[in-house]
């Protein structure tokens, strides 16, 4: 026996004046403004939507710029910005997304939701306001102030978006009653048969559902039995789903061209805080931030900026913008921009009872990029033994600790081996040296070489390093190293470990190729 | 830690809230980590182990938590030995260490020969004063339990920086209770460090006797207390003894363990 399947659920998540919303969410000072946001060139340019203020002031859509500039001088004009309502739509379906999985785009500043098995989640009489409320608040976090709607089909679920108060429930089964006092006008028909409705005295979905089915269909045709299914609340468009991966982009076309950096930096910062509340909507972070400039007159520059780890810190993406820009300006006169983030999970602790604490990966993360910034690149991260045996080798590698060890070990007494400082790049030295025929070779003194001397070049900048200095009190050696002898950058070199009078034990070398001295270590 | 209960008697509920109220009476402010209940309570948690008892000794059990220590040593003085141990105490206990050092000189191969597990171990290396302080207070936020400063050899580049601003580091350390060793050429931190401890000039001991090829065998070094808030320490001076390792090539097993004197104040 086949059982009845239960009515599905839809919201509809419907933010009214999408455009000025979408402009609202990018420059949020203006939300207390005489804003109009406008469409078209010059005296052509008509308004598409305007704040409350403007409203009350007489300004309508549809009215010209110069118009709009007549009832109300101190106007604020906004152009339409594709990135803006680009980069909200994506918010407004991600915001969605934090509620359902089934999620579909149905144009500028409309979602539709599938709401159906929320009763878990939203327990009670009252589970779908709640569900209504979570949306609410999940577009609010987004910046985008939205009303929503839930009944069993779309147009129904739309049409009570659309009506006060918000969030508006239409009960199961009860979408002719809700649809009922409506006016046919909400349906938005065609002209003509609108014509006809009203000639015929019917103003009300409730007055057209009257209506016997057969007779419609024979005098009106399909278009007029579609109007009539809708009034009585029969709704056949199902839910399609999108199924592409979002893309977190954010962005701004700016109002007029911008030379200095700070002014950029503000409306970044902005988009920035955006992209970030997107993706920790999501539980990601930053991995790679893909920077878009255009460019005037014409022309764009993209710029991809690294992050050792994925980060939500606003100041820490920003700092990276900013750095980045005084190193490689863009050509031009910026107009506008665009983030886009590459987003990546960001990595999780597992906290232990008996073992040491584990670091918190996020603040480790951000710890990575704010080091990387101040820094520059290569200077944190973990050492890298290298094979060879030249004592400057080594490097660096992505800081990236194992899990703490479940049970704290016993802690362990010190090997106390002396410890030696590695000079990179290692310092010139003149050494005097005695050598007596038969007898072995015995250093008397050494110094360290000072730019111009004995082919040290003057960019080396020897005389800030540190300096060596003295008799030689105590030397063993010679031994000698070979490296790489197979290849063109092989080095032969022989050792001496020296204690000058000044104290200090150092260890020094004479290249066997060249004949030149160098200390790269000294013991301490 | 143990508690004698009768075992049939906590099956009835008041004889279990009695229980209960016992537990949490004798555990209230005594129990801090899990692992007291498995290990007992370690009194010296507030103190972290270099690996040098001598050391240790010297500073009332080790580094203490939640403070400025500076270690000043000109060159050769055992400092940066000193350093290593400190870090290779930390890592090898599972904990991760944060290590801002100018100019460098940090060589991977000998740190793991002295026991330091990389892995576990943050390298940074500013070119100035003022990046090295700004990277230490990082490494405090970010909340590595041990951050150690050095600023390598003299002279130190970049220009000074004012009291402020070590005083500023010691409250992050205070506040995350990290462990923050300081490892100078000279005197830095002012009154910001809780402890000073000064590497006097060490001396080489040399193998081979009058005509024979001499050959480093190692450095003794000698600690001094210069400075300690609160009650003075009972030890003010102690000598440490480091060996060279074979050329500085991984060693599987460690070497000598650190000699121990220890020169007591005098009454």
């Amino acid at each position: 026996m086949l059982r009845k399947r239960p009515l599905m659920r839809i919201a509809c998540l419907l933010v009214p004046l999408f455009p000025l919303a979408a402009r609202l969410r990018s420059e949020p000072e203006l939300a207390r403004e005489a804003v109009v946001i406008f469409e078209g060139e010059g005296p052509a340019a008509k308004v598409v939507a305007a704040t409350r203020v403007v409203r009350e002031a007489g300004v309508r859509a549809g009215m010209s710029l110069p118009q709009a500039r007549g009832l109300l001088p101190k106007l604020i004009a906004r152009g339409r910005d594709a990135e803006c309502e680009r980069a909200a739509q994506s918010a407004l379906l991600e915001a969605a997304e934090t509620l359902s999985p089934n999620v579909e785009d149905a144009g500028p500043g409309q979602i539709y939701l599938d709401v159906s098995g929320l009763d878990r989640l939203f327990p009670g009489p009252a589970g779908e306001a709640d569900v209504g409320r979570a949306a609410l608040s999940a577009a609010a976090a987004q910046g985008l102030p939205a009303r929503v709607g839930i009944a069993s089909g779309k147009l129904a679920a739309r049409l009570a978006a659309a009506s006060p108060p918000s969030p508006r429930i239409v009960p199961r089964g009860e979408e002719r009653a809700f649809l009922a006092p409506l006016r046919i006008e909400k349906l938005q028909p065609p002209a003509a048969l609108l014509d006809t409705l009203t000639s015929w005295g019917i103003r009300t979905l409730g007055e057209l559902s009257r209506l016997p089915v057969k007779k419609v269909a024979t005098r009106l045709g399909e278009e007029g039995q579609k109007l009539h299914a809708a009034a009585r609340g029969v709704d056949q468009e199902i839910l399609l789903p999108r199924r592409e991966d979002p893309v977190y982009r954010e962005g701004l076309v700016l109002e007029w061209p911008l030379v200095a950096l700070e002014p950029f930096l503000y409306s970044a910062e902005k988009a920035l805080e955006r992209l970030v509340r997107r993706l920790e909507s999501r539980g990601l972070g930053c991995r790679r931030l893909l920077l878009s400039l255009q460019l005037e007159p014409e022309g764009f520059e993209e710029r991809s900026l690294e992050l050792p780890v994925a980060t939500l810190e606003v100041k820490t993406l920003c700092t990276l913008v900013r750095l980045h820009l005084e190193e490689n300006p863009p050509r031009g006169p910026l107009v506008g921009f665009t983030f886009t983030a590459q987003p990546d999970r960001p990595r999780t602790a597992q906290l232990s009872l008996f073992g040491p604490a584990e670091l918190s990966p996020d603040r480790v993360a951000t710890t990575l990029a704010r080091l990387a910034t101040r820094l520059g690149p290569g200077r944190a991260g973990t050492p890298r033994p290298e094979d060879g045996h030249r004592p400057e080798r080594g490097g660096r590698t992505d800081f990236a600790p194992p899990p703490a060890p479940d049970f704290r070990p016993p802690e362990r007494r010190s090997r106390g081996l002396l410890g030696l400082r590695v000079l990179r790049p290692a310092l010139p030295l003149e050494v005097i040296v005695r050598e007596e025929a038969g007898a072995r070779q015995e250093l008397v003194s050494l110094r360290t070489l000072m730019a111009g001397e004995a082919g040290v070049t003057s960019d080396e900048k020897v005389e800030k390093r540190p300096q060596i200095e003295g008799t030689v009190r105590v030397a063993a050696g010679p031994w000698r190293l070979e490296d790489r002898w197979w290849g063109t950058d092989g080095e032969e070199r022989e050792y001496w470990d020296v204690e000058l009078s000044s104290g200090v034990l150092a260890r020094i070398y004479r290249d066997a190729k060249t004949t030149e001295w160098f200390a790269d270590g000294l013991y301490d | 830690m143990t508690f004698e209960t009768n075992s049939t008697d906590i099956h009835s509920p008041p004889d279990l809230q009695a229980v209960r109220s016992r537990l949490e009476g004798r555990f209230s402010g005594q129990v801090r980590a899990g692992s007291e209940l498995l290990f007992g309570r370690d009194d010296s948690a507030s103190h972290w182990a270099t690996g040098v008892p001598a050391f240790d000794d010297l500073l009332g059990g080790g580094l203490l938590r939640g403070t400025l220590v500076e270690l000043v040593g000109r060159r050769s003085s055992g400092r940066w030995a000193l350093v290593l141990s400190a870090l290779a105490t930390a890592t090898a206990g599972g904990e991760s260490a944060f290590l801002v050092e100018m100019g460098e000189q940090l060589d991977p191969q000998l740190a793991e020969a002295a026991g330091i597990d990389l892995a576990r171990l943050l390298w940074v290396s500013p070119r100035w004063l003022g990046d090295a302080l700004a990277s230490a207070e990082m490494g405090i936020a970010a909340g590595f339990p041990l951050v150690v400063l050095d600023l390598g050899l003299p002279p130190v580049r970049g220009r000074r920086v004012s009291p402020g601003a070590w005083l500023r580091l010691a409250r992050a350390a205070a506040a995350q209770d990290t462990v923050l060793l300081v490892a100078t050429p000279y005197r830095s931190s002012g009154p910001a460090a809780e402890q000073v401890v000064t590497a006097h000039r060490a001396r080489p001991l040399w193998q081979g006797q009058a005509q024979e090829p001499p050959l480093l065998t190692g450095l003794e070094s000698t600690f001094e207390l210069t400075r300690q808030r609160g009650s003075q320490p009972a030890v003010t001076s102690v000598q440490t003894v480091w060996t060279v390792s074979e050329r500085l090539e991984s060693v599987a097993e460690p070497a000598v363990a650190p000699e121990r004197k220890a020169h007591h104040r005098l009454a």
